[in-house]
């Protein structure tokens, strides 16, 4: 092939992929757009190991990460954004992520004391241990976890995704000390600690400091949670009340729900928008049969009777405070009372540092730390987590204790802490109406959930998987922001417009000095640009699209090759499809000897040179097969179909049957493509046949 | 922009015939702007000459690839020089000039075309070139609304229409339009019918005759400034 | 004083009859000779086609001559496609010392519709510029502004086309033919009399005399051909559908009996100054067509 143009592509070759808004909204930072894209092509073990390498615990997150990176999907500015927790836990499912084994070998000689086992705290030993550290955990409670054991129940996180990490630790070689409450920082550091990472959580209610608090029937609601999920089961009456409008109010509620209560209110002082609790918890404890009543707050309680009577006042949304929310004003006279058997308290937690730490801590009592290095007034002593930053995501404490492990690290080696200073690209965010309306509407498809009647009876996770099916159609709804083109050499660039008139979504445009721009932000990554412009100016962003159908067409061939089987076919097959769409499916499945399928990243990629590449090498038929209607890009089978009809010209004209190149499946569903590929095959069977008998006659 | 076709495979592969190793030579401005002999068609027609080749008995060449920013300035050939050393023939895919231009630069090999150069229009839409100038030498656009008639109309007439039209296309190709009747909406549009109804003589066939040359660089005396 | 025959005829208020005789492809003419004797005196002038649809055929001048020995009155066709204004003046020169003086100036088909469709196209004139360069000859000097010597003098005429889809163009063309110098008009084929009266309306202000072209059709088969095919003849549907209405075999005596129907109102009711009688391929049912109508 041509030197020239191919020292020009090295040149300018660096990965510009830009990142995504999933990516930069997870705390973690994970690689969201390279794992759904994969779980779109069926490859979930290549899924998980994406996940795996950005993510300590996926199957943890699976089930409860509140998913900013959904928030931030900009497929919502379409329809809804993409399922990717759901998918995430589809992977680490159908992955095997529970069989994973981990090993590590200790290279250091410090000794690091994590204390508190809670997800930042977990998260801290496991990449300590990798980085080849000896680690201790300390946890004053029987079982580690922090708020994954004791705070989150069993419906939402069974316990055994929770045990499984924990044994993982264990084999890595992380020391676990339970039962143990760490009283002096001085003595772990007495003990030959060199290091100490403070992740105690933060698990101490707030109260109401409202008369009757102390009454009996009043728990708060950490330690009832605590209580549900140690496996005790609090007896709460029947009337249940929930003072809140967080994760634990719904936590509560929903446990309270499972403990038998029949009738269960969530009493809040806000209004439903304002309540921080996640709407898919709001959505499902509504569903199971919990009452809510906004804009209420209770000013006393009695225990008389039996019975809790509970004085509530009517509130009105006043000012925002300085959080932004707008603050609950008390109407005057307004009081009414209101009966329970028990209440629960579930405003808020804050940590409890033991002033033998020597810790200065801040607002709501948690210790205060460099933001950068994690570090707090004394040295060696690091701290993350809600302990830091008061109750937040179990992700976010995740990314709390792998920073911590790193600054550790560089703490104990010396090394000014690296900050990331490259600032990577990331996308701008709004797709134009232009685009939003050439991209075809596809229903979100949710996770199958337990039916609310099932749910209410027992605390089984709530949520079930997909099926393969549903996690590929829900997978390649994607928009792969940041994965599409890009004009990467605008010398060679005509202005001819092809790009501008072949894109199906309008993204290419002339700017003012008359160049034409694309932008990156609304390209939808179909491919169809790179592949018709005639100055091969433009690329795919990630160098892995652009060489993608190349090197597996080479193996292919090679495979082809060295197995003589004949006559060779060779199938371009879209990798969506594959698994996607049944036609495909089972294409794949019934591999037929003699055919060697090319998977490519869908067909628009296509080009011309890849069918004759086939051919050149001795196929003596092609196929190309695509998702038809089912692609999740516009137009793209016409431009196939365009440059099939331009390769079979060239095919007459040097004496090779058009028939030989055949497409499948890229008009409307509908006809057995299994068939369709057998007439081929036999088809081709009868060309070659023809052929050679000719050669024969002529010599 | 001038507007060429690829030569049909099996010609070009006559023509290549006696040459081992041919370069095959691309062209950055107008031939990639049609589809004709930019980049994307050097590789599709290495491609297909690779298939060609593998297929046949008698494949004996060596094919290389390279495409210049254009190749009817005598300067982006220079840069071709190591390229041309290491083949036996050029098989350009520039336009009419650019071969020319080609074989002028490197009398000593020979230079191949590789595409049918057509004529110069413009793209209606993807894929689709309408021919609009036939570069006569004496535009009389300012008469006719826009619309030339010599390329437009099959007969290349001054004083429009024939009776030939039928539902305002063309009596040599039912696909396109009448141009006679083109320029009589539009000039009626315009108002400007009366530019329709004038005599136009017979016309200069020969505005700058063949072999063609422009000369813009004027003649001037360096000598003494006297005034 | 007429410049010919012809002319005097159409200086005259006769109702005027002319037809055309299209020649051989080939060297022998004795049908085309045959028919010219058929109809030599009872029409007012014969036109000779000048490969007709770009059709390669024995030429309209050489026609003319055969003419003009057997008696007849001559009108030399000549059309811009296959001649530049040398050759055109050359033959004009000629024509006229062979006493041929009647010229119709046509444009001419275009290549595509013919046989020889690889050919190059002359155009050098166009209709109007060749009326034009008629008149500037009878005025002493050729094209190139030289003096002449001998003086040709011609009786001009050209075709309009009143029954195309859109007109107006074709009108514009109209004058610019009177303009230039056109004597006498010989339209495309009419079939629709409500059109010729409209163009008759118009076309009466000026001082040329406009013969009425008649096609003499031998089946709905041929119509049809005609209309996808032939440039300048719009056939209607509802002559198609008479032409199909008869048995098979019957079709070319239909033919007879429209065209002949024609003729006659046009006559009666003098809606122009004459017909002429186009019978494609048929050429000996002219005298027929005459008795009839």
């Amino acid at each position: 092939m041509d030197s020239y143009q191919t020292s020009r592509v090295k040149e300018a070759s660096y990965g510009r992929s830009l990142i995504p808004p999933c990516q930069v909204a997870c705390p973690l930072h994970m690689e969201i757009g390279e794992y759904v894209d994969l779980v779109a092509q069926g490859k979930v073990l290549e899924a998980l190991q994406v996940i795996r390498d950005g993510n300590p615990f996926p199957s943890i997150c699976a089930y409860v990460c509140t998913h900013p990176c959904e928030d931030a999907c900009r497929r919502s500015q379409v329809d809804k954004p993409i399922a990717i927790r759901a998918l995430k836990r589809f992977a680490v499912e159908f992955g095997g992520d529970r069989m994973i084994q981990l090993e590590a070998e200790t290279k250091q000689s410090e000794k690091i004391a994590v204390v508190g086992s809670g997800p930042a705290g977990l998260a801290c030993a496991y990449y300590l241990r990798k980085l080849g550290y000896q680690v201790t955990i300390f946890e004053a409670y029987s079982e580690l976890g922090g708020m994954l054991r004791v705070g989150i129940p069993q419906y939402r996180l069974p316990r055994e995704v929770v045990d499984t990490e924990v044994q993982r630790l264990i084999n890595m070689g992380v020391e676990i000390k339970v039962n143990t409450r760490v009283i002096s920082l001085d003595l772990l550091f007495d003990m030959g600690y060199k290091a100490v990472f403070i992740t105690v959580g933060a698990h101490q209610s707030l109260r109401m400091g409202i008369e009757g608090e102390e009454s009996p029937g009043v728990i708060d609601g950490a330690t009832f949670l605590r209580e549900v999920n140690l496996g005790l089961k609090p007896s709460l009456g029947e009337r249940v009340a929930i003072v809140g409008g967080g994760n634990v109010a719904m936590d509560a509620a929903r446990a309270a729900v499972r403990l038998g209560a029949s009738k269960v209110s969530i009493l809040y002082r806000r209004s439903r928008e304002e309540m921080p609790a996640s709407p898919d918890e709001i959505e499902q404890a509504l569903d199971e049969g919990v009452e809510t009543i906004f804009l209420v707050a209770p000013t006393k309680m009695r225990r008389e009777n039996g019975r809790l009577s509970v004085t509530c006042v009517r509130m009105e949304l006043g000012e925002p405070d300085t959080g932004g929310r707008r603050r609950p004003v008390p109407i005057e006279e307004s009081e009414f009372n209101m009966e329970f058997d028990s209440l629960v308290t579930a405003i808020g937690q804050a940590p409890q540092i033991s002033d033998d730490f020597h810790l200065r801590l801040g607002r709501g009592s948690t210790i205060q730390v460099d933001p950068i290095t994690l570090t707090t007034n004394r040295g060696g002593v690091f701290a993350g987590g809600d302990a830091v930053t008061g109750p937040a995501t179990v992700t976010q404490a995740l990314a709390s204790g792998r920073q911590a492990a790193f600054r550790i690290d560089d703490y104990l080696r010396h090394r000014y802490p690296l900050v990331d200073k490259e600032v990577e690209e990331t996308l701008s965010g709004e797709l134009l109406p232009k685009t939003i309306e050439m991209i075809r509407k596809i229903e979100r498809l949710e996770p199958p959930l337990l039916s609310p009647e099932a749910r209410m009876k027992e605390f089984n996770a709530v949520e079930l998987i997909y099926n393969w099916e549903s996690a590929v159609d829900e997978a390649r709804r994607c928009l792969r922001c940041g994965m599409g083109a890009e004009i990467l050499f605008q010398d060679k660039c005509a202005t001819c417009l092809t790009c501008l008139r072949v894109c199906p979504y309008n993204v290419p445009y002339l700017d003012d000095g008359g160049t034409i721009q694309i932008p990156p932000d609304q390209c939808q990554a179909c491919g169809i640009c790179v592949a018709e412009c005639p100055a091969k100016a433009i690329v795919l962003r990630k160098p892995y699209d652009r060489r993608h159908i190349d090197e597996e067409l080479e193996h292919a061939l090679k495979s082809a090759a060295e197995s003589k089987s004949k006559p060779l076919i060779v199938g371009f097959c879209c990798q969506y499809g594959l698994f996607g769409t049944g036609a495909l499916a089972s294409l794949w499945r019934e591999g037929k000897a003699g055919i060697w399928i090319v998977p490519v990243l869908c067909v628009a990629k296509l080009e011309e040179g890849h069918v004759f590449r086939a051919f050149e090498m001795g196929a003596e038929g092609v196929f190309i097969a695509g998702c038809g209607e089912q692609c999740s890009r516009e137009n793209t089978a016409f431009w196939v179909l365009q440059r099939v009809e331009k390769v079979r010209r060239i095919l007459l004209q040097i004496g090779l049957e058009p028939e030989r190149l055949q497409t499948f499946n890229l008009r409307a569903t509908g006809g057995d493509t299994a068939r369709a590929l057998d007439d081929f095959t036999e088809q081709i069977g009868g060309l070659c046949l023809a052929s050679v008998i000719k050669q024969e006659v002529e010599s | 922009m001038i507007v060429a076709e690829q030569k049909p495979v099996e010609e070009v592969r006559r023509i290549i015939t006696p040459y081992e190793r041919v370069l095959l030579l691309g062209c950055g401005t107008c031939m990639t702007v049609c589809g004709a002999g930019g980049e994307h068609e050097v590789s599709f027609l290495h491609s297909a000459l690779r298939v060609a080749e593998a297929r046949s008995s008698d494949g004996v060449h060596n094919f290389l690839e390279y495409t210049v920013k254009r190749q009817c300035d005598f300067e982006f050939l220079d840069l071709l020089v190591d390229k041309v050393r290491e083949a036996d023939a050029i098989l350009s895919l520039g336009c009419g000039i650019g071969v020319q231009v080609v074989a002028e630069r490197f009398p000593d090999i020979p230079v191949l075309p590789g595409v049918n150069t057509s004529f110069m229009g413009m793209a209606k839409e993807w894929g689709v070139w309408d021919e609009r100038c036939a570069a006569c030498g004496d535009c009389r656009l300012a008469e006719t609304a826009g619309i030339c008639p010599i390329t437009r109309c099959t007969k290349g007439i001054l004083n429009g229409p024939c009776a030939g039209a039928k539902n305002g296309k063309c009596e040599a190709n039912k696909d396109m339009d009448c141009a006679w009747i083109l320029i009589y909406k539009r000039l009626e549009k315009l108002q400007q019918l009366e530019k329709m109804r004038r005599y136009y003589p017979a016309r200069n066939f020969r505005v700058i005759p063949r072999p063609r040359r422009i000369v813009k660089k004027a003649d001037v005396d360096l000598g003494d400034d006297n005034g | 004083m007429a410049n010919s025959l012809f002319e005097e005829k159409l200086n005259s208020h006769e109702f005027l009859v002319t037809t055309e005789v299209g020649p051989p492809k080939g060297a022998d003419v004795s049908e085309m000779v045959h028919h010219v004797d058929l109809f030599k005196d009872k029409v007012d002038a014969i036109n000779v086609t000048d490969h007709q649809s770009s059709v390669m055929r024995f030429p309209s001048l050489g026609g003319c001559l055969l003419v003009k020995e057997l008696g007849g009155e001559p009108v030399l066709q000549i059309t811009c496609r296959d001649r530049n204004r040398l050759a055109i003046q050359a033959d004009l020169l000629l024509a006229y010392s062979r006493d041929i003086r009647n010229v119709l100036c046509l444009t001419g088909d275009s290549i595509d519709v013919g046989d020889h469709t690889e050919a190059k196209p002359v155009f050098d004139l166009d209709s109007v510029q060749l009326l034009r360069m008629g008149r500037d000859m009878e005025s002493g000097k050729d094209m190139g502004g030289n003096e002449l010597k001998g003086v040709p003098q011609f009786c001009l005429g050209a075709s309009v086309h009143p029954e195309a889809d859109f007109v107006e163009p074709q009108l514009v063309k109209f004058e610019k033919k009177v303009a230039a110098g056109a004597q006498f008009f010989q339209t495309q084929g009419i079939f629709d009399l409500e059109s010729l009266r409209r163009f008759m309306q118009y076309a009466s202000q000026f001082n040329v005399k406009i013969l009425a072209g008649i096609i003499v059709l031998a089946s709905a088969r041929m119509a049809r051909y005609m209309n996808d095919n032939v440039p300048g003849i719009i056939v209607p549907e509802a002559t198609i559908d008479e032409l199909a209405g008869v048995g098979k075999g019957k079709g070319l005596e239909k033919g007879i009996e429209i065209a002949a129907r024609l003729i006659r109102t046009i006559r009666e009711e003098n809606l122009c100054h004459g017909v002429h009688i186009m019978a494609v391929g048929n050429e000996r049912i002219v005298p027929d067509i005459l008795e009839v109508a």
